[in-house]
């Protein structure tokens, strides 16, 4: 398998690190009595804005329920999340929906577009659901990036995964969001649909300074990111800035996975 | 393979509630229009054949006796008598008479009975006082109106028997009230019973009827047979017999509206067959990847196909057995209800036959069973592989699905011209034929149809309901065989209403037409003398009279020595008059001629008629109208001139179009005013007989949409259970939307959108359809009558529209509110 990025290019000059999304002591506790599992325990984290940063840890070590706090998807049990200035959990669920709408955007593992909407109509839907008429400038750029040629006309279920996936990130970016949530984007892709998916989402922070925080299980893929944050049981358990794969892989081997 | 589909039924029991309750529904429907056929038939068996209970065998007359010949019943009885077995015999004489009650001047008919002198033969019960025991005491029906107590006099009526003395009139006293309750003929007219020799007296000098009580013991048939060989003569019956002879005679009305509801009962099972197979078609699709594993692990597809029947059968029976308790209950309902109105039917207590439990089972069960082959099959279709793919609908354009136009079309083509065809021909039979024949076709075809349409509709929504919209017609065409199916159900019980209130609409027009050509004035006012001036301008001035025109009325001779009445019309009268098509308004110097009055004055039309009066003599042309009623019309001015002593005594008077209210208002009116001022004249006018007719329309109309609503309400039901089921397969979809930011309002908007792209196209596909068979029906039934005017009532075809349009909306409510409760976070979590 080729190594999809063999030249580490150093991360350009950013300005002094401002917290796009932060969490101060998230907690999130499901069930009750003997059946409560704490998925986070009292997390502090921040994630700088035009940043590309990835969260990594063993399986259920609480990345999902994370990200889904902090993407405004999920309710905590305690402790607050940021968005820029606006505190999410003191939302309620219109105004939360709204939020997600205008200042978020998502990626899944799967399940991504809507099966009644052709591809286009998906990279649209955010903004028409908002009512908001799209950039004719960023619109092409986007559409340009996705390497999709004539088939954005196409249903999902006639795009290959990889493809699924471009359109995914594309609608994604095309409100220009805060923060865009990746929940491990590239879990069911091989190597190479990765690769042109995390391109994507690299370019996007590289060059037009959108902010991005991925889950992922993929060493390869957190080498993409600018840090990379580890969860264990819930908590924050260490970070790493510039990482490369194999910086990321010894990190998981002391965490143990 | 039981216990799987125990547990599936019980997994999936919300699932399947509504389609159980559609089968409720039309089981329930079925069930209580046997139930109430059963009661009433009871009922009138109890009431009609009261008169034989008691009685073993009953003897009739049969064929004609000859002109004095002794009673021959007479003489039987006193050979019946001394047969073994027999207790005692009854000789039951009737003859007519006329009561007058004290205090009335006129005297009502009656028919008086006599009573059997053996206690155990007297079928009569009293609701109040006593049976007479002596003579000039009689018992009465509650018809008559007479009271316990009350002395009246009853004359019997002169039977023309030559030599017999007239009758004489003769006080008698009423002792007790005859309670006939549910007898038909009771309300009819009243009853007299009195002693046996009291009707001798009268002039009943003949039985009617012997009626035998057998000793304790005995056997009824052998009696009957031994009365049959003792009395060769009469018709020999047990008495049970005679008691279902003659309520036969007074159900026979009862069984007719018993298969006309049974027509609509027959709706109502059909449209729940379609939810019912939708419903296990959205299950089996659901379940595909389940039933694949099944494969995988083995089972064959036989097993797969019985256990998705065998839960059709567990719901069905469940079903049913509700549906027959709901059928019962609503029986009990109605007929605790009619029995406190008076009605031609009667109901006692009500009946459930063992029969109406065994139909109301074994058609739910059958038909939840027959409509789940289909999806059965489909089942046995499913590959194992489909256990590892995601699941796609199948395509529309399949080879049975163009096997289904083509046949759809070569039905639907033919069948439509030859209704056309055969309605304007008048042909009703043929006709209904062909229409049953292309509402088929278009059934077929409802699979291309209603997507084709639901997409057409999609657009035009879009602009209006914007994300949401667009999302609701993509969802309503991802599956287009089940939206079809869905609308199709709601498709069946819009075409029939539309049809029924078009018809109405046509029947109403069509009368009316004919009403204003058969009488083309609204009022008539005629005067005894000549009507003065002022009280035509008074009746003029009446509010709601439109335009008032004074006829002039004089005598006028012609050819062959005839004298006649004429009419002389102003220029007015062709601005009062509804219709000139069958008496049309004479011009001046024309005489218009009934085919009467021609062959008197022995002229043709396009001839000239020389008329002399008491003023002068004229020639005026002829013109014949075959359908005038009219002798001989002139205009006024023309008559004046022959007639000197012709004055206005007839005033024609139009009625401003405002509602039959207001015409009956301004009817009185303009009788007041007459009354007033020219006692002997007289008002008539059609208004009362046009809203008599309209009244019998609606009420027919509420009724028959009250029947087909029960369809309306099962096909309404198959929205919301369509849309039930989508938004379980759609949970992800939901979620993923609900976390792009799609809001609750807008998912529940979504839905409602995508219910009413269903039903409005159903809706719409319905009326227009319903408008087209109403017009060909109304033609087919009519055009025989009556030149046919057809009429679209658009405000109640719009209402038709708007209200299933709405009701599917309505449907959407419950799984619209579970699609939003669904958290985005567990939708992606999947
Ligand atoms: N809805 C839920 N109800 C109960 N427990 C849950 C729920 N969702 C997650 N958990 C638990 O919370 C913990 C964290 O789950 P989470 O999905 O965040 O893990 P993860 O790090 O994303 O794992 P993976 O890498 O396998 O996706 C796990 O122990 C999990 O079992
Ligand atoms: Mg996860």
């Amino acid at each position: 398998m080729p190594e999809p990025h063999p030249t580490r290019t150093a991360p350009p000059p950013r300005r002094p690190a401002e917290a796009a999304v932060s969490a101060v002591a998230l907690t999130k506790t499901y069930g009750r009595g003997d059946a409560a599992v704490t998925a986070l325990d009292a997390v502090d984290v921040t994630f700088d804005r035009a940043a590309f940063t990835a969260i990594m840890g063993p399986s259920g070590s609480g990345k999902s329920t994370l990200m889904h706090c902090l993407a405004g998807l999920d309710t905590a049990t305690s402790g607050q999340v940021f968005l820029g200035g606006t505190a999410l959990t003191a939302l309620r669920d219109r105004e939360l929906t709204v939020l997600r709408r205008d200042r978020i955007g998502f990626v899944f593992q799967s399940f991504n577009l809507l099966p009644v909407l052709d591809a286009q109509e998906n990279v649209l839907l955010p903004l028409q659901l908002a009512g908001r008429r799209p950039d004719e400038q960023w619109l092409r750029d986007v559409v340009a990036r996705l390497g999709l040629g004539d088939r954005l006309h196409h249903r999902p279920h006639e795009l290959s995964g990889g493809q699924q996936q471009r359109v995914a990130v594309a609608r994604a970016l095309l409100p220009r969001p805060d923060v865009v949530f990746a929940d491990e984007p590239t879990g069911n892709l091989d190597s190479r649909s990765g690769a042109e998916v995390l391109g994507l989402l690299r370019g996007s922070v590289r060059e037009f300074g959108q902010t991005v925080v991925m889950v992922t299980h993929d060493p390869v893929a957190a080498s993409y990111a600018d840090r990379v944050v580890l969860l264990a049981d819930g908590r924050v358990a260490g970070e790493i800035s510039a990482p490369t794969t194999d910086d990321v892989v010894d990190a998981l081997r002391t965490l143990g996975v | 393979m039981l216990t799987t589909t125990l547990a599936q039924v019980r997994a999936h029991a919300g699932r399947v509630l509504a389609s159980c309750l559609a089968i409720v529904i039309a089981v329930g429907f079925v069930v209580a229009t046997l139930c109430l056929n059963a009661s009433s038939r009871a009922s009138v068996l109890d009431a009609v054949g009261a008169q034989y209970r008691g009685s073993a065998v009953v003897l009739s007359e049969t064929g004609d006796r000859a002109e004095g010949a002794p009673d021959p019943l007479a003489a039987a009885a006193t050979a019946v008598a001394a047969l073994p077995g027999v207790r005692a015999t009854a000789l039951d004489r009737t003859t007519p008479v006329q009561l007058r009650l004290p205090g009335r001047s006129g005297s009502s008919f009656a028919v008086a009975t006599g009573l059997a002198d053996d206690p155990g033969l007297r079928w009569q019960r009293v609701s109040a006082g006593r049976l007479p025991t002596g003579p000039d005491e009689i018992a009465v029906s509650e018809r008559t109106g007479a009271g316990v107590g009350t002395v009246v006099t009853l004359t019997p009526e002169d039977l023309g028997e030559v030599d017999a003395v007239p009758p004489a009139p003769r006080e008698v006293r009423v002792v007790g009230v005859v309670d006939l309750r549910g007898d038909p003929r009771a309300g009819v007219t009243g009853q007299v019973f009195a002693s046996d020799a009291d009707l001798t007296t009268w002039g009943a000098a003949t039985a009617d009827l012997l009626r035998v009580a057998a000793a304790p013991g005995a056997d009824v048939a052998a009696l009957r047979d031994a009365v049959t060989a003792a009395v060769p003569a009469a018709e020999v019956l047990t008495g049970d017999e005679a008691a279902a002879q003659a309520a036969a005679a007074f159900t026979g009305d009862a069984a007719n509206l018993t298969s006309v509801l049974l027509v609509f009962g027959a709706v109502a099972v059909l449209v729940a067959a379609l939810v019912i197979a939708n419903t296990f078609a959205v299950l089996v699709a659901q379940r595909t990847r389940e039933l694949a594993l099944l494969r995988c692990v083995g089972a064959t597809s036989g097993q797969v196909a019985r256990s998705v029947l065998a839960e059709a059968a567990v719901v069905g029976v469940l079903a049913s057995a509700a549906g027959v308790g709901a059928g019962v209950g609503l029986a009990a309902a109605v007929s605790a209800l009619v029995s406190r109105t008076t009605s031609p039917i009667p109901l006692g207590a009500v009946v459930v036959p063992a029969s109406a439990v065994a139909v109301g089972l074994v058609l739910g069960t059958a038909v939840t069973v027959l409509a789940a082959l289909a999806p059965a099959r489909g089942a046995t279709r499913v590959a194992p592989l489909a256990a590892l793919r995601p699941v796609q609908p199948p395509p529309v354009r399949s080879r049975a699905g163009a096997l289904r136009l083509a046949l759809g079309l070569v039905v639907l083509v033919p069948s439509a011209v030859a209704l056309v065809v055969l309605s304007r021909a008048g042909m009703l039979t043929a006709a209904v034929g062909a229409g049953a024949l292309s509402f088929l076709g278009v059934l077929l075809l409802a699979r291309r149809l209603v997507p084709a349409a639901v997409s057409v509709a999609g657009l035009l929504v879009r602009p209006l309901g914007g994300v949401p919209a667009r999302l609701a017609q993509g969802n309503a065409l991802r599956n287009p065989r089940r939206t079809a199916a869905t609308a199709t159900a709601l498709l069946i019980g819009v075409t029939l209403t539309s049809a029924m209130v078009v018809g109405a609409a046509s029947t109403r027009a069509t009368a009316t037409q004919a009403l204003v050509a058969g009488y083309p004035t609204d009022v008539v006012v005629e005067g005894a003398d000549a009507v003065p001036t002022d009280v035509q301008g008074r009746i003029a001035a009446v509010p709601g009279v439109a335009g008032t025109s004074p006829v002039t009325t004089g005598e006028v001779s012609g050819p062959r020595e005839t004298t006649a009445g004429a009419q002389g019309v102003e220029a007015s009268a062709a601005g009062v008059v509804r219709s000139q098509q069958r008496s049309p308004l004479p011009r001046d110097g024309e005489a218009v001629l009934s085919v009467s009055a021609a062959d008197t004055f022995g002229v043709a039309d396009g001839g000239t008629l020389p008329l002399t009066g008491s003023a002068g003599t004229q020639e005026l042309r002829v013109r014949v109208a075959p359908d005038s009623e009219q002798f001989l019309v002139l205009t006024a001015a023309d008559l004046r001139r022959l007639d000197g002593a012709a004055a206005v005594t007839v005033v024609w008077v139009r009625l401003a179009d405002a509602g039959d209210r207001a015409q009956e208002r301004a009817v009185d009116a303009v009788t007041d005013v007459v009354t007033d001022s020219l006692p002997s004249s007289s008002v008539s006018g059609v208004v009362a007989e046009r809203s008599s007719y309209d009244q019998l329309l609606r009420t027919f109309l509420l009724v028959v949409t009250g029947l087909l609503g029960v369809a309306v309400v099962i096909a309404l039901l198959g929205v919301g259970n369509t849309l039930a089921l989508s938004v379980v397969e759609r949970r992800q979809e939901s979620g993923l939307l609900r976390a792009l930011g799609l809001t609750r309002g807008q998912l529940r908007a979504q839905l409602a959108w995508e219910a009413l792209l269903v039903a409005g196209v159903a809706a719409v596909l319905g009326v227009v359809l319903g408008s087209g068979y109403g017009l060909a029906g109304t033609a087919a039934v009519l055009s025989a009558e009556a030149p046919v005017v057809l009429a679209l009532p658009w405000a109640q075809l719009a209402g038709i529209v708007a209200v299933a349009a709405g009701a599917g909306v309505l449907a959407s409510v419950l799984p619209a509110r579970r699609a939003a409760r669904t958290s985005p976070v567990a939708a992606i979590a999947g």
